[in-house]
C-alpha cells in the first residue's frame, strides 16, 4: 500500500513541477535556518559525557561576607569555586568514589634549546580522580597513580597537542619535561580531546581549550603555583602563600563521583555539617547554604550555551513554522484543485482513509526532499560560520544525533503542514462533486 | 468602498486568511527582535576609545629567568624595554602600562570621593609618562604625570591621579575636579586628581567602560611587564617583525606576546559580527518568504474565484472594483496580523530578554517593522490582484 502511494505521490509532485520546487524549497528554506541554529546550539548544550554526567557533581558553599552576598544584588548567590581550607576538609570524607580539586595555573616549559625558546603553557593542577572522573581519553600511558598523588611525585600528562609541540607526537611516555626549575617524567599523553564546552570548569570562558599540561594537585602547595583562573576574596590575607591557603579567598573548583542517590545524600549531609562545624570556630557567617550539583544543572546554571545563540534557536524554530504556514496554504491550493479527480476516486470505492494517506505521503515526500537539501545547505552555512569561530572551528558541523533531529523536524513539519489540506480533501463527498461535472 | 461584502466573502475563505495572518504576526515579532539585536550589537561597536586603536599595538614580556624576583632588576630591564621601543624607527610612542584596549576587561576596583554619596566602581590602570600621547589622548585639564610623581619606594602608593572626563562628570558633576581626592571604599590610598583627558572608553564587565583612574606607579613586576606602543600610519607590519628581535637583545631571559589593538577588537566584536550577519540573513529571507506566502495563497485565491470575478465583472464591476477588493482584502488581512504580530513581538521580546537581559523593544522599531510589512504585503498581493482584474466578463458565461 505504502508503495502504491509512493507512486501516485511521485506522480502528482511530478505533474506541476514548480508548485513541487516551491513546496520542498519552503521546507528546505525553513530546515536549513532551524537545523543551523539548533546545531549551534546544540554545540554547546549537548552533553559531554552522557554515560555519567549525573553522577558527577561540583561542590559550593557560601563562605561569603555577611554583610553583603557573593553577587550583591543576589542574596542567594553562591561563590563559583571554594576555599583551599575547605577542599583540604572535603577530601576527607570517603563518601564520593571519586573526587579532586582542580584549577589551572601558568608555568614556563623549557623545551630542548635545539626545538624552541621557552614558552608560557597553561597547566591543570588536579588529583589522578580527575582523568577517571571525566573520561579523559589517553592515547599512551595513563593517570598517575594514588603514591604520586600524595608524595607528590614529579610526573606530568601531556595533551595531544602539547605532544607534538615537545616532541613531535609519538609515545613520549617516559621521556622528561623541564617545567620551570625542575623536570617531569611523562606517563600520559592523551588522544584528541576538545569538548566543545570547557565542563570541569566553567569559571572563565566556557570556550577556551583545554589546558596542555596536567600536574598533580599537591605541587599547589609545594610549588606555591598560584592560580591563573579566577580566585575571588572579601576578606583580605596577609599577603603570604601561607595567609592565602588558609583565607577566605576562592580560587578551586571541586568535583566528586556519587553514583548512587543514597551516596548523593550523604554526601550533602557531610557538606552541610563540614558548614555547621566551621560556623562553630566563626567561620561562615551567613546562613547555612551549600550546593552539590550534578553536571547538567550546572552547565545550565552557568550559561553554557551563549545567550545570543539560544535567543538565535528560538528565532529559527519560529521561521521553520513560518515556512511551514506557507506549505499549508501551498498544499491548500494544490489538494482542493484537485477535488473532481478525489471525488471520482472516493466514487469508486476508495475509502476517506486511504485518501487521507496518500495525500500524507505526498506531504511527507516534500518534507524528505526539503529534509534533505537544508541539511546539506546548513552544512554549507556551518562550514562558513566555523570561519569565525577561532579555535573551535573544526567543532561548528552537524553530528549525526543533529542530523537525525533535523529529518525528524522536517517531517514533523511535511506532516503538520499536511495534516489539514488532507483531511480537508478527504472529506469531500463523492456524489456531490459527480453532480457538478 | 463597501466592506461588508468583503467581509462575507472572507468568511468562505477562512483557513486561508488564518495562515495569512499568523504568518505575518511571527514575521513582525521575528523581524523587530531580530532588528532590535542588530541595532544593540551595532551600538556596542559603533562606540569610540578615543585612542589611535588602528596604531596601537600591546607587547607583554613574562620572565622566566630567576634575576627578575628583584624589583630593581625588573625596574632597570622595564626602561631599557621603552628606550629600545622608542628607537625603532616607525614607532612614535610607548609606554609601560596594564592598559590593553578592547580586550574586554582589565582591572577595576571600588573608590570613594567627598561630595559623592556612594562607592563606584572605576578601572584603574598604572603607567609610565608617555601614556597619553601613546593613547592620542591629551590632557585637557590640569596637568600630565612628571617623574617626580612617581614614589621612589616600590611598595608606598602613588599619591596623584589622572581621570577621564566622563568618571569627573558623574562623581563632582560640572565642579572643577582638580584637587579633588579620590580614596579606595575603605577610605585609604587616597589620592589626588591632577588632570583629565576627554576621551577614553575600554569596555568592561560592567558598565564602567568610560570610568578610569590612571595612576604614576610601577606596571611592571616579577610577573612580567607590559608595553603599549603608537606607530606611525603604515608601520605597523615592520614595527612588529622587529619587536621581539630588539626586546630579546635588551634581556633574553622573557617570552614575548605581542597583539596589535585592531586585532584584539576585531577578536572582541567577532561574536556580534556573527550575531549581526545571521541576523540580517534571518530577515531578508524572513520577509521573501512571507512576501512569496502571500503571493502563493493569494494567487491560489485569485485562480479560485475566476468564475465569480468573471460574473462580478460581466453585472459591471470595471477593474478597478476588481484590483480593489482584492487590495482591500489584503489590507484587513495584513492589518490583524499586524495587531496579532505586535502582541507576538512583545512575548518574543520577553523570552528573549529572559536570555539576553538589556534589550527593551523600543515602539518605533515596532512601527517601522509595521509599515514594511504593510508595503510587503501589498508588494505581493498586486500582481495576483492584477491577475484578477484581469479575467475577461465572458468567463461568467462558460461552463466548467
Amino acid at each position: 500500500m505504502l508503495t502504491y502511494n509512493v507512486k501516485i505521490a511521485l506522480k502528482s509532485l511530478r505533474r506541476n513541477p514548480v508548485l513541487t520546487a516551491l513546496l520542498i524549497g519552503a521546507i528546505a528554506l525553513g530546515i536549513c535556518v532551524s537545523t543551523t541554529f539548533i546545531a549551534l546550539r546544540h554545540l554547546f548544550a549537548k552533553d559531554p559525557l552522557p554515560e555519567k554526567s549525573h553522577t558527577l557533581f561540583y561542590v559550593r558553599m557560601d563562605n561569603w561576607d555577611p554583610q553583603r552576598a557573593y553577587v550583591a544584588e543576589d542574596p542567594k548567590s553562591l561563590p563559583t569555586q571554594i576555599t583551599y581550607r575547605d577542599a583540604m576538609a572535603l577530601l576527607k570524607s570517603d563518601i564520593p568514589v571519586r573526587q579532586t580539586p582542580s584549577y589551572k595555573t601558568r608555568m614556563f616549559v623549557h623545551p630542548d634549546p635545539k626545538v624552541g625558546r621557552p614558552f608560557a603553557e597553561n597547566v591543570r593542577v588536579v588529583y589522578n580522580d580527575f582523568f577517571h572522573m571525566f573520561n579523559v581519553p589517553f592515547e599512551y600511558g595513563g593517570p598517575w597513580d594514588k603514591a604520586a598523588d600524595a608524595k607528590p611525585e614529579q610526573v606530568i600528562v601531556l595533551s595531544q597537542p602539547m605532544n607534538e609541540k615537545l616532541f613531535g607526537g609519538g609515545n613520549s611516555v617516559g621521556r622528561s619535561v623541564r617545567l620551570e626549575d625542575r623536570n617531569y617524567k611523562v606517563v600520559g599523553v592523551l588522544a584528541e580531546w576538545r569538548p566543545s564546552v570547557k565542563f570541569f570548569d566553567m569559571t572563565q570562558s566556557t570556550t577556551q581549550a583545554v589546558e596542555g599540561i596536567y600536574l598533580p594537585f599537591n605541587f599547589a602547595t609545594t610549588l606555591q603555583l598560584a592560580t591563573s583562573g579566577n580566585s575571588d576574596g572579601w576578606k583580605g590575607s596577609d599577603g603570604t602563600v601561607e595567609g592565602f591557603l588558609a583565607s577566605e579567598t576562592v580560587w578551586l573548583q571541586y568535583w566528586v563521583e556519587l553514583p548512587t542517590p543514597e551516596k548523593v545524600a550523604a554526601y550533602r549531609e557531610f557538606v552541610d555539617n563540614h558548614v555547621r562545624d566551621q560556623k562553630r570556630i566563626g567561620r561562615f557567617q551567613r546562613p547555612l547554604h551549600t550546593a552539590v550539583t550534578p553536571m547538567p544543572e550546572l552547565m545550565k546554571e552557568f550559561n553554557a550555551v551563549p545567550p545570543a545563540v539560544k535567543s538565535m534557536s528560538i528565532v529559527s524554530i519560529l521561521f521553520l513554522v513560518v515556512c511551514s504556514l506557507n506549505l499549508v496554504g501551498l498544499l491548500l491550493g494544490k489538494f482542493l484543485a484537485r477535488i473532481p479527480e478525489v471525488s471520482v476516486r472516493r466514487a469508486l470505492g476508495a475509502s476517506r482513509l486511504q485518501v487521507f494517506w496518500q495525500h500524507v505521503v505526498e506531504c511527507e515526500l516534500v518534507g524528505i526532499a526539503g529534509g534533505v537539501i537544508g541539511i546539506l545547505l546548513s552544512m554549507g552555512i556551518l562550514r562558513a560560520i566555523a570561519k569565525f569561530a577561532h579555535q573551535q572551528a573544526d567543532l561548528v558541523r552537524l553530528d549525526g544525533e543533529m542530523i537525525v533531529v533535523s529529518i525528524f523536524l522536517s517531517l514533523v513539519a511535511g506532516l503538520l503542514a499536511g495534516i489539514y489540506p488532507a483531511w480537508r480533501v478527504c472529506s469531500v463527498a463523492p456524489a456531490m462533486q459527480l453532480k457538478v461535472q | 468602498m463597501p466592506i461588508g461584502p468583503i467581509l462575507r466573502a472572507m468568511k468562505h475563505n477562512r483557513t486561508r486568511f488564518a495562515l495569512i495572518i499568523l504568518e505575518i504576526a511571527i514575521t513582525l515579532a521575528i523581524v523587530t527582535n531580530c532588528v532590535n539585536m542588530i541595532l544593540a550589537e551595532r551600538a556596542k561597536m559603533q562606540q569610540k576609545s578615543g585612542f589611535d586603536d588602528e596604531n596601537l599595538l600591546f607587547v607583554i614580556a613574562t620572565p622566566f629567568a630567576p634575576e627578575f624576583e628583584e624589583q630593581t632588576y625588573v625596574e632597570k630591564v622595564a626602561h631599557a624595554d621603552l628606550r629600545a621601543l622608542q628607537a625603532i624607527p616607525g614607532v612614535k610612542a610607548a609606554a609601560a602600562t596594564q592598559l590593553l584596549p578592547w580586550q574586554g576587561g582589565g582591572s577595576s576596583g571600588t573608590w570613594k570621593t567627598e561630595g559623592y554619596p556612594e562607592k563606584f566602581q572605576a578601572q584603574i590602570y598604572a603607567t609610565t609618562r608617555g601614556l597619553f600621547d601613546v593613547l592620542g589622548t591629551p590632557i585637557t585639564q590640569g596637568r600630565g604625570f612628571t617623574e617626580h610623581d612617581t614614589p621612589t619606594d616600590p611598595n608606598t602608593s602613588t599619591k596623584v591621579t589622572i581621570i577621564s572626563r566622563a568618571l569627573a562628570k558623574k562623581v563632582f558633576g560640572d565642579a572643577n575636579p582638580i584637587g579633588r581626592v579620590i580614596t579606595n571604599g575603605e577610605g585609604d590610598t587616597p589620592r589626588t586628581v591632577i588632570g583629565v583627558i576627554d576621551e577614553f572608553y575600554n569596555p568592561y564587565a560592567w558598565n564602567i567602560g568610560e570610568y578610569v583612574l590612571f595612576t604614576p606607579g610601577r606596571s611592571f613586576g616579577s610577573r612580567g611587564s607590559s608595553y603599549l606602543v603608537r606607530v606611525e600610519p603604515g608601520a605597523m607590519k615592520s614595527v612588529v617583525s622587529q619587536l621581539e628581535p630588539r626586546l630579546v637583545a635588551v634581556n633574553g631571559g622573557r617570552i614575548f606576546r605581542t597583539l596589535t589593538v585592531s586585532e584584539t577588537k576585531d577578536g572582541f566584536f567577532a561574536g556580534g559580527k556573527l550575531v549581526i550577519r545571521a541576523m540580517t540573513a534571518v530577515i531578508v529571507v524572513l520577509v521573501f518568504v512571507t512576501a512569496l506566502g502571500i503571493l502563493g495563497i493569494t494567487s491560489l485565491a485569485v485562480s479560485e474565484r475566476t468564475k465569480q470575478i468573471g460574473t462580478r465583472r460581466a453585472l459591471g464591476a470595471t477593474k478597478g472594483d476588481i484590483l480593489k477588493h482584492f487590495l482591500a482584502e489584503n489590507w484587513i488581512v495584513t492589518t490583524i496580523g499586524l495587531i496579532l504580530g505586535v502582541i507576538a513581538t512583545y512575548g518574543l521580546n520577553y523570552a528573549l530578554v529572559a536570555n539576553l537581559t538589556d534589550q527593551k523593544m523600543p515602539w518605533y522599531l515596532v512601527a517601522v517593522g509595521i509599515v514594511l510589512l504593510w508595503l510587503n504585503g501589498l508588494v505581493a498581493t498586486i500582481p495576483p490582484a492584477l491577475r484578477a482584474a484581469r479575467v475577461a466578463p465572458a468567463i461568467a458565461t462558460r461552463s466548467v
